[in-house]
């Protein structure tokens, strides 16, 4: 006889535990199912060498919605913030480096010191991004409104938008109807002189995407982070323990709030029946009844692989395989025996976030490659130490370092990625050592995830860390897909919570926490 | 009543005193984009080119022939501007119209007009279109060669425009030939300048009737009409 529970949650990732924190604090009794040992997703810690820990993949955090961090109280659950001085220390390849601090004011005083103009730009720039980010972090809390029929609750939404909206006065509405559209290279170059800044601000609105600085609609990426974070730049926050250490405090958060967890349980498939879901089959090939099944893998790996087709219309099946996740982001996990030493650098930059991608033009021709399935020549890299704030990541002295690289098209023109493993350890090392000459000498050993490992490990189809392209046509009504922007499927009873929903962009918990508050309206029916 | 066709650029920068207009205006006037694209490349032709695919006379050189060949050929043309070169496989679409309307050549001979993607205004650093310009027209000529091999043998006359030329002569600023990009961020109620996408300007009895407004560029003829209707409503 299957079990039956109440609520299934397929998958651990933070969307999936902020989801059962929520439906488990309404009264219901969810079950997550994770495939694997740990929860965390893609926000996961391990020790990927003997005495090294590092956070796999996701490497900072901060960008988590207060208020569910609040209202999971993730704090007293365990969660420990860790903040540099400087959030991004950009490198240029001629050994200038621009750092942006999370204090504005010495921000300010370095900026003057490489341009007086852009100094008092990046203040302008600064105030008007906090003050559209402000009404686009509202939009990132609503519920998509549906199109063909909106509800009294749509319409007061859209009618609170258009209100924050015009509030914001004329000169912002407009910055904010015209930033949204445009390509990131072109806003950075509407505020900024200096080349090394411009590219600064631009990456914001390229990584994790399949866009460079001159692609349409990487503005509005860059608006969607600032929405969950206004520095122009981004902050940079540690989470002690490496951002698996946040997953487990959500994880005990929602199981003090009732929901129950397992580990090592792999969801095979959704079962179904006439029209509604009804349960999951695990890969062990028990059967665990529900009365609904809410996914927090991507729309995709839910919908084509654990559903049988035969439940979805034809149409919807052809455009939700037209719905895009070209993933073109790699990681290379690195143990060193030392602090490395980046050419004009002390430590203090070291322990924010540091960038290699010193100018538009530099990072639109690392995108250029992936447009034709290659890998970049010249990676645009996002590096992390986070050792050097948190001791407890490797032995005394010794340090982990994090890179996030990018491009590397999940779909090569040539060869697969397990052929390219190599090669692309060996790119990311020479970029590396342009700017720390000697970082080979200490690397002790590497770990690196590609498109692929990403696909696999982690679940992620096409390697897309954030479950689906954050383009203008993929967003907010139409994420997943148009008509289906409102975490529920054509399949009664089954729901996604992951970020191929509304608003998808990284570790903030808002998928998860929309999703909940639908599934309970659903529910309440 | 003055209703102005030509850009922003022209109008509000060098036929007026831009120090009289409100500064946002001013702002955005400058912020609007041209960033021209194209050039052309008109023949004179003493015969018909015949193309390789489909060699010989025949319908399909009364319309348009587009040299496409793939997204990745466009998109790898377009990689080419945006680092400041013309495109060093250019794409063209060129039409013979002599074909359809024997008043524009001598009998038996053609004209062949080509336009072409991409001719970035902004060249890199080192180059100017000037100098550029004949070499511009030999990769137009080499391209449409691998595909009409007798090409070279039947050009009377070429004539090379640039974007510059474009501005130059036409008065293009920038040689964008829809008197600005039609991108989203400068279409509908936000072009040419947010809060002044009526046909009207902040100077009293001024109106702009140009591509520079909705609905943008393209031989429409609909901003005229739209900017003559809002003159003669504000006239009732």
């Amino acid at each position: 006889m299957p079990d039956t529970c109440d609520i299934v949650i397929i998958g651990g990732g933070h969307n999936g535990l902020v989801t059962a924190f929520y439906l488990a604090t309404a009264g219901f009794k969810p079950l997550v199912l994770e495939r694997h040992e740990q929860v965390g997703g893609a926000a996961i810690t391990n020790e990927f060498h003997p005495g090294f820990r590092i956070s796999r993949l996701a490497h900072t955090a901060g960008a988590i919605r207060p208020q569910i961090a609040r209202d999971m109280e993730l704090e007293r659950h365990g969660l420990k913030l860790l903040q540099p001085p400087i959030a991004v220390t950009s490198l240029s390849s001629d050994g200038r480096a621009l750092k942006l601090y999370h204090d504005q004011s010495k921000s300010l005083l370095e900026l003057a010191t490489f341009s007086q103009r852009d100094a008092k730009k990046y203040e302008e720039f600064a105030v008007s991004l906090k003050k559209i980010a402000a009404v686009i972090s509202d939009v990132l809390a609503m519920t998509p409104p549906d199109i063909d029929r909106p509800s009294k609750a749509d319409l007061w939404g859209m009618l609170q938008t258009g209100r924050a909206m015009r509030k914001l006065g004329k000169n912002d509405m407009y910055r904010l109807l015209r930033w949204g559209p445009m390509p990131v290279a072109d806003l950075v170059a509407e505020y900024f002189e200096d080349e090394l800044l411009r590219g600064t601000i631009a990456a914001r609105g390229v990584f994790g995407t399949f866009l460079g600085p001159w692609s349409a609609g990487s503005s509005l990426v860059l608006l969607l982070r600032a929405a969950g974070d206004p520095h122009p730049a981004g902050s940079t926050v540690f989470v002690q323990g490496g951002s698996g250490a946040l997953t487990e405090a959500m994880a005990r958060a929602a199981q003090a709030a009732g929901a129950e967890i397992r580990t090592s349980a792999e969801v095979r498939e959704i079962r179904v029946k006439e029209g509604v879901a009804t349960g999951v089959v695990l890969a062990s090939g028990e059967e665990i009844g529900a009365r609904a099944v809410i996914s927090n893998a991507d729309p995709k790996r839910t919908l084509l692989k654990l559903l049988d087709p035969i439940h979805l219309s034809p149409d919807f099946v052809r455009r939700l395989v037209n719905y895009r996740m070209h993933g073109t982001v790699a990681k290379v996990n690195l143990a060193l025996s030392g602090l490395p030493s980046f050419t004009g650098l002390d430590s203090d930059p070291m322990k924010g976030r540091i960038q290699i991608g010193p100018t538009v033009d530099y990072l639109e021709r690392a995108f250029d490659h992936s447009k034709y399935g290659e890998l970049s020549e010249h990676p645009y890299l996002e590096i992390t130490i986070p050792s050097l704030m948190d001791s407890s990541l490797a032995p005394a002295g010794q340090h982990v370092m994090s890179v996030y690289m990018q491009y590397a098209p999940y779909k090569l023109k040539n060869g697969d990625w397990n052929a390219q493993r190599d090669g692309l350890l060996q790119t990311v090392m020479s970029t590396l050592a342009e700017y720390a000459p000697h970082i080979r000498e200490l690397m002790v050993a590497a770990e690196v995830i590609t498109p692929k490992d990403l696909e696999e490990e982690f679940g992620l189809t096409g390697g897309h860390i954030f479950h689906g392209e954050l383009a203008l046509d993929q967003f907010f009504t139409m994420r997943p897909l148009l008509d289906w922007p409102r975490y529920s499927t054509p399949v009664g009873s089954l729901f996604l919570c992951g970020s191929g929903t509304h608003p998808g962009v990284g570790l903030t918990g808002e998928s998860g926490a929309n999703a909940a508050r639908e599934i309970l309206k659903q529910l309440k029916r | 009543m003055i209703s102005s066709s030509v850009d922003p650029r022209h109008t509000f920068l060098e036929f007026l005193d831009s120090e009289t207009l409100p500064d946002e205006f001013v702002e955005g006037v400058k912020r609007y984009k041209y960033r021209g694209s194209s050039g052309k490349v008109n023949l004179a032709l003493d015969a018909l080119p015949t193309f390789k695919c489909m060699p010989g006379e025949g319908a399909h050189l009364r319309g348009a022939i587009s040299i496409s060949p793939s997204v990745e050929y466009m998109e790898r043309a377009y990689d080419d501007a945006k680092y400041g070169h013309y495109s060093r496989r250019p794409y063209i679409d060129m039409v013979i119209p002599s074909l359809t309307d024997p008043s524009v050549a001598p009998p038996g001979k053609h004209v062949m007009s080509c336009f072409v993607q991409y001719a970035p205004y902004k060249l890199a650093p080192g180059l100017d279109w000037d100098t550029e310009k004949e070499k511009f027209g030999d990769t137009v000529i080499d391209t449409l060669a691998e595909h009409a091999p007798n090409i070279k043998d039947i050009i009377l006359h070429r004539q090379v425009v640039t974007p510059l030329d474009l501005e130059r002569e036409w008065g293009l600023s920038e040689g964008n030939i829809f008197q600005g990009e039609l991108s989203l961020e400068q279409l509908f109620f936000l072009r040419p300048v947010p809060g002044y996408a009526r046909f009207r300007t902040p100077v009293e009895n001024l109106y702009l009737c140009g591509s520079a407004t909705h609905p943008g560029g393209g031989i429409m003829g609909a901003p005229g009409r739209l900017a003559a209707l809002e003159i003669l409503k504000s006239r009732i």
